[in-house]
């Protein structure tokens, strides 16, 4: 009853598909991540993605830590702190830098103010000072006293200190002593002893009020102003500082735990992601073809054997064996993707290619064939190949997503490239550093999102162009 | 229904497995060792086990590091000889073939079972229930689900229910690990409802009745996880399969036998699909095996597929290759399982 | 009251390119004990006019109505329930074509031929078993393969088991849609032996569907010939095979060999009609050589030309 090969045009299939709404959707889709995989590969070559995931030379050092993407503002309807920058070497309007040397000596008094604009709903997740400083460090090193200067006019002192290292970095969110200076402020000043879950931010950023007692903070927006007052002892000893206020959000996917912008990530990981899937898939694919080939054609002996070979194959536990493998010896993913395709040549989908060709090796032209004299590879490759292809080729594209989720699945156990930026490897991060529990909820969405659209995108395909081109389904 | 044939033939399956087994993991070995990782661990554990016998010997314990030392290398080189571990490489293969095969596993680097053994036999052994528990039931689960639904499905083709099924079938090609991940953001970590993962809550209640309502209530979500995953396709595949067999001639045959409707569906369509519907079921329960690893670790479910994970973040080699030994001989079993199975219900094979 | 009355008998399909019109308005009535052979060629509706008749409709069903009377009683009135308990294999059963696939492959064959006696007579098992060996035992294959699954016999085995089944209530009619299509010459000529026997010793009905004519004359008191989903031609066999009055019947028997003269042998041009859209008028007209403009335009009638010879024809009108 099996309708053996029907006759297959391109175009006639290609119509047929875009017929179905499925079809035309898995084709825009894919269209689209193709599209980004060709613009992610030119714009960002894969050396250059390898660095910057790295974090090469602190590349992202002024990126926010774990920060949400840009537009979770909307879902909240409040405006999220982005990432802002205020430089003292800066020629702008609200920058305002006077060297005052004492006649006399090398000392020089360093006066720098850096007005900024807060209009934010929220407090900033980070605030950090950089210092880009000249001088040496053996002699006499300056000494800077930094103030915060409130939209009210408040002034708090922040801190005094004497500078080890030209490049140094102040942590005035982590740092104690600026906690245990602007604490004390708070006590003597204005009779407030905050809760122990206020933090640097909420003072420095934060409406001052009684209320902080209980751990109550709101935002105070508006105009503010860091103060730096330098000592110099030096000739040629500069301070320039650079204040960078993180938010918390950033760009349009938002930052892991590391500052990197997911965004590499996730537009790195779609040409990995399609091509390992179709890579494994297409190699798969073509070597059952040729294997099952051989096996139904020959028949005898090489048909025993590879049918044991087959059993065997499906003892060995193959993903144990590619955790296995992967644990053992580092692998990068063009060799995971080599030991993928070899652990699955001899599978399953050998059996009913393999009876297919059984099947048509009794028909009549066939036989003709071999009558008139046509060698085992002519008529191999003319008449059994093109029968036994097209009902390959869903499978093909249907088993991508499986590939797809396969080296997900491996990143997620860290057993993936280490480093490439892939999806798995966002979420492995992501699960590594709690995100569920921290409600970093969009670390796990974003890269999911993409394996899930991929993942359907081509499922999808495979779905229709199984409708298409199983004889059996079409008459349902 | 010959029964001594029926007995020959479960024999002769039974023996093919095992050599297909004996293939398989000695595939595992020559792999495993390609590094020399099992050399590494059966050497380094032979040496452990020869200096801690020394140390607490009563003619040796009194005696200085140093000759304590070469007493022990002395007893080293002795039992590499004696065992043949110093032979080529194929000789010992063959060596680490037997253990592997009598379950010899060796002991574990870092880890511990928890009755406190390094064996990694134990280890793994004392693990593996729980992964059993989960994944036959998440299997038996579907298996129903989808029969029935599929059936119902190939009686009514073309509603409604029907177009939702198909159009959604692509959902299944996503794994139900990933599915895990978002049930545990959703029920755990929003919802706070169900529990992020584990076996039973901690502490464990001592009540048994409390203690399998506990275990129950963590299965949930991995059951769940999976259910949702193999659903649509599943009751897809089940319905069109059904479908094809109803079109069959002799269940036309039976309609004008006037048989009633509901005896023609389970004798004329069931009964003869049920070989390649239980090749389905095995050919999922093999994939789920494997499927279990990242389920597992996903869920922090203590089974064999947890094991493998701690192991691998620990680099304890012989529990990697003992967890894939296992899996060879537990995928074996199944298909052995099912091999009968299936000699019971198709009388073309039982004949043969 | 004859014992089969069809009248204006219809079934329609739907199908995505249109409705199918297989069976457009049949009637024929069959006496009891006479076996009625019912020719024409591939796609004229044989099989869809077999099915009409069992009651065994697909899903695409457009139309299906008429009259059917078994013994004056209008079975196409009852209920699919009545239907089942009542009529099927009870009072008509089938033989059908390619029985290999009619048997279920993992039941025994034995069972399968009791089935309907538990069913429809509530017979127990044992009782049932007997009767079913005895049946094989009269269609000549031992008793033994009661036991053996459809797999262990050979086509023509099956063939005469598929047989033994459809008579094992003693129906009033069997329909048999090319019971011998798929066999080769020589158990063909076994089972038409077997056949012929059963007619004779038990007096059935028979529906003999085929487009197999020299075939059919083995066993037909009367020939029905169908083109086009409708009949034709109706008349007795000997009258048929002799003096066909349709054209399409005349071209018919004059392409079929005869073994002892002389005869030159003549096919008919042209393809079978499409049952989507027949042609108007007459639906062999555009293949007949004796086509009048009317044939184009008008449906012919049926018309009496003899007694019982009906022809649908406008040279007789």
């Amino acid at each position: 009853m099996s309708e053996v090969g029907m006759e297959y045009s391109l175009k006639g299939i290609l119509r047929e598909l875009l017929s179905y709404k499925s079809g035309i959707a898995s084709i825009v889709i894919l269209a689209l991540l193709i599209g980004l995989s060709v613009y992610t590969v030119v714009t960002i070559p894969p050396q250059k993605a390898i660095a910057m995931w790295r974090g090469e030379n602190n590349m992202w050092i002024e990126n926010p830590r774990n920060a949400a993407p840009e537009w979770m503002a909307f879902f909240v309807h409040k405006n999220l702190p982005k990432t802002f920058k205020v430089a003292s070497w800066e020629k702008s309007f609200g920058i305002v830098k006077a060297e005052a040397p004492l006649p006399g000596t090398s000392i020089k008094k360093i006066h720098i103010e850096m007005s900024f604009n807060y209009p934010y709903d929220d407090f900033p997740s980070e605030v950090n000072i950089f210092f880009r400083a000249k001088f040496n460090a053996s002699k006499n090193t300056p000494l800077v006293k930094i103030y915060w200067i409130k939209p009210d006019g408040t002034r708090i002192p922040v801190t005094e200190m004497t500078m080890r290292d030209p490049n140094q970095i102040l942590y005035v969110s982590v740092d104690q002593q600026i906690y245990n200076n602007l604490v004390m402020w708070l006590q003597k000043e204005k009779g407030i002893t905050p809760y122990k879950t206020v933090t640097t931010q909420q003072i420095l950023f934060g409406k001052i009020t009684p209320a902080m007692a209980q751990g109550k903070v709101d935002v105070e927006k508006g105009a503010y102003k860091l103060v730096v007052d330098a000592t110099t002892y030096n000739k040629g000893d500069d301070v320039d500082l650079k204040l960078v206020v993180y938010g918390t959000v950033y760009g349009i996917a938002g930052t892991d735990h590391l500052r990197r912008p997911l965004i590499i990530a996730l537009l790195w990981g779609t040409p990995v992601a399609i091509a390992f899937g179709l890579t494994a898939s297409l190699a798969i694919s073509i070597i059952q073809l040729f294997i099952a080939t051989i096996s139904g054609w020959y028949a005898g002996i090489i048909d025993s054997i590879i049918q044991r070979i087959t059993e065997i194959y499906m003892i060995i536990p193959f993903l144990p064996f590619l955790i296995m493998m992967a644990a053992f010896y580092k692998l990068d993913i063009w060799t995971i993707l080599a030991v993928v395709i070899v652990l699955s040549i001899f599978g399953a989908g050998i059996k009913s290619t393999r009876a297919l060709v059984m099947q048509i090796k009794e028909y009549p032209y066939v036989e003709a064939a071999k009558a008139y004299g046509a060698s085992d590879a002519r008529i191999i490759t003319f008449y059994i190949i093109p029968k036994i292809l097209p009902p390959l080729v869903p499978g093909l594209i249907g088993s991508v997503p499986g590939f797809v989720f396969l080296e997900a699945a491996l990143s997620l156990l860290g057993l993936g490239d280490p480093y490439l930026p892939t999806w798995g490897k966002i979420i492995n991060d992501a699960y590594n550093n709690g995100a569920l529990y921290k409600g970093y909820y969009y670390w796990i969405l974003e890269p999911s999102f993409m394996l899930i659209v991929t993942a359907l995108a081509f499922a999808m395909l495979g779905f229709a162009l199984d409708k298409i081109v199983n004889p059996r389904l079409r008459e349902m | 229904m010959s029964f001594k044939g029926f007995v020959r033939y479960t024999a002769r399956r039974g023996i093919v497995l095992f050599l297909v087994v004996v293939v398989a993991i000695y595939i595992t070995i020559i792999v495993a060792n390609m590094g020399g990782k099992i050399d590494e661990f059966v050497k380094g554990d032979l040496y452990l086990q020869i200096a801690q016998q020394v140390k607490r010997d009563p003619q040796y314990k009194n005696l200085p590091g140093s000759e304590q030392e070469k007493i022990i290398k002395a007893k080293y080189e002795q039992e590499i000889k004696r065992l043949g571990l110093d032979k080529p490489f194929f000789q010992r293969s063959l060596i680490y073939l037997k253990d592997a095969i009598t379950l010899n596993l060796g002991r574990a680097l870092y880890m511990t079972s928890d009755s406190g053994s390094k064996l990694v036999r134990n280890i793994i052994l004392e693990r593996l229930p729980a992964t059993v528990l989960l994944f036959t039931t998440a299997m038996v689960i579907n298996f129903f689900i989808h029969l029935f639904l599929g059936l119902y499905l190939s009686r009514n083709y073309g509603s409604l229910f029907d177009k939702i099924v198909i159009a959604l079938a692509p959902t299944s090609t996503i794994p139900g690990w990933f599915y895990g991940i978002f049930l545990i953001l959703i029920f755990a970590s929003w919802l706070h409802v169900l529990p992020y993962g584990g076996l039973v809550d901690v502490p464990p209640p001592t009540d048994p009745v409390a203690y399998a309502l506990s275990v129950l209530k963590h299965m949930i979500l991995p059951l769940a996880s999976w259910i949702i995953s193999g659903f649509f396709l599943g009751i897809y595949g089940t319905r069109t399969f059904f479908l094809i067999f109803s079109t069959e001639d002799y269940v036309e045959a039976a309609r004008a036998k006037g048989l009633p409707g509901r005896l023609i569906e389970r004798r004329y369509i069931l009964r003869p699909s049920l070989p390649p519907i239980i090749t389905n079921f095995a050919l999922g329960l093999i994939g789920s095996w494997s499927g279990a690893i990242i389920t597992e670790t996903v869920f922090n479910w203590p089974g064999l597929g947890l094991v493998t994970w701690t192991a691998i973040q620990n680099f304890d080699t012989p529990v990697i290759v003992g967890v894939t030994v296992i899996y060879a001989y537990l995928l074996a079993v199944t298909v052995f399982l099912l091999d009968i199975v299936y000699g019971l219900v198709d009388p073309r094979i039982k004949l043969q | 009251m004859a014992m089969l009355e069809v009248e204006n008998l219809r079934l329609y399909y739907a199908t995505r390119k249109g409705v199918v019109k297989a069976v457009d308005r049949v009637s024929f009535t069959l006496e009891k004990g006479e076996t009625l052979a019912i020719v024409g060629e591939s796609g004229c509706g044989k099989s869809s006019m077999a099915k009409a008749i069992a009651r065994l409709l697909p899903r695409n069903v457009h139309t299906y109505d008429g009259v059917i009377r078994l013994d004056g009683k209008n079975i196409m009135e009852m209920s699919d329930e009545e239907y089942r308990r009542e009529v099927r294999w009870r009072q008509i059963s089938m033989v059908f074509q390619g029985a290999q696939n009619a048997l279920n492959p993992v039941l025994k064959v034995g069972f399968q031929i009791a089935e309907p006696l538990m069913i429809h007579e509530g017979v127990p098992k044992e009782e049932a078993l007997a009767r079913a060996r005895k049946a094989l035992r009269m269609v000549g294959v031992h008793e033994s393969f009661a036991d053996r699954y459809p797999f262990e016999l050979s086509g023509g085995m099956r063939q005469r088991a598929v047989i033994a089944m459809a008579l094992i209530t003693n129906p009033k009619l069997v329909i048999l849609d090319e019971p011998t299509s798929a066999l080769d010459v020589i158990t063909q000529a076994n089972i038409m032996n077997l056949l012929k026997k059963i007619k004779r010793e038990y007096q059935l009905s028979f529906i003999f569907i085929t487009h197999d004519i020299a075939l059919s004359s083995e066993l037909a008191d009367r020939v029905a010939v169908m083109y086009a989903g409708q009949i034709v031609e109706f008349t007795d066999a000997d009258e048929f095979y002799t003096n066909p009055k349709h054209p399409y019947s005349e071209k018919l028997m004059a392409s079929v060999p005869t073994l002892r003269s002389e005869k030159k042998l003549e096919f008919i041009p042209g393809a079978p009609p499409s049952l989507l859209t027949p042609p108007p008028g007459c639906r062999f007209h555009p293949r007949c050589d004796k086509a009048m403009p009317k044939c184009r335009e008008e449906e012919p009638p049926e018309v009496e030309v003899k007694e019982r010879h009906y022809v649908k024809c406008w040279l007789y009108a």
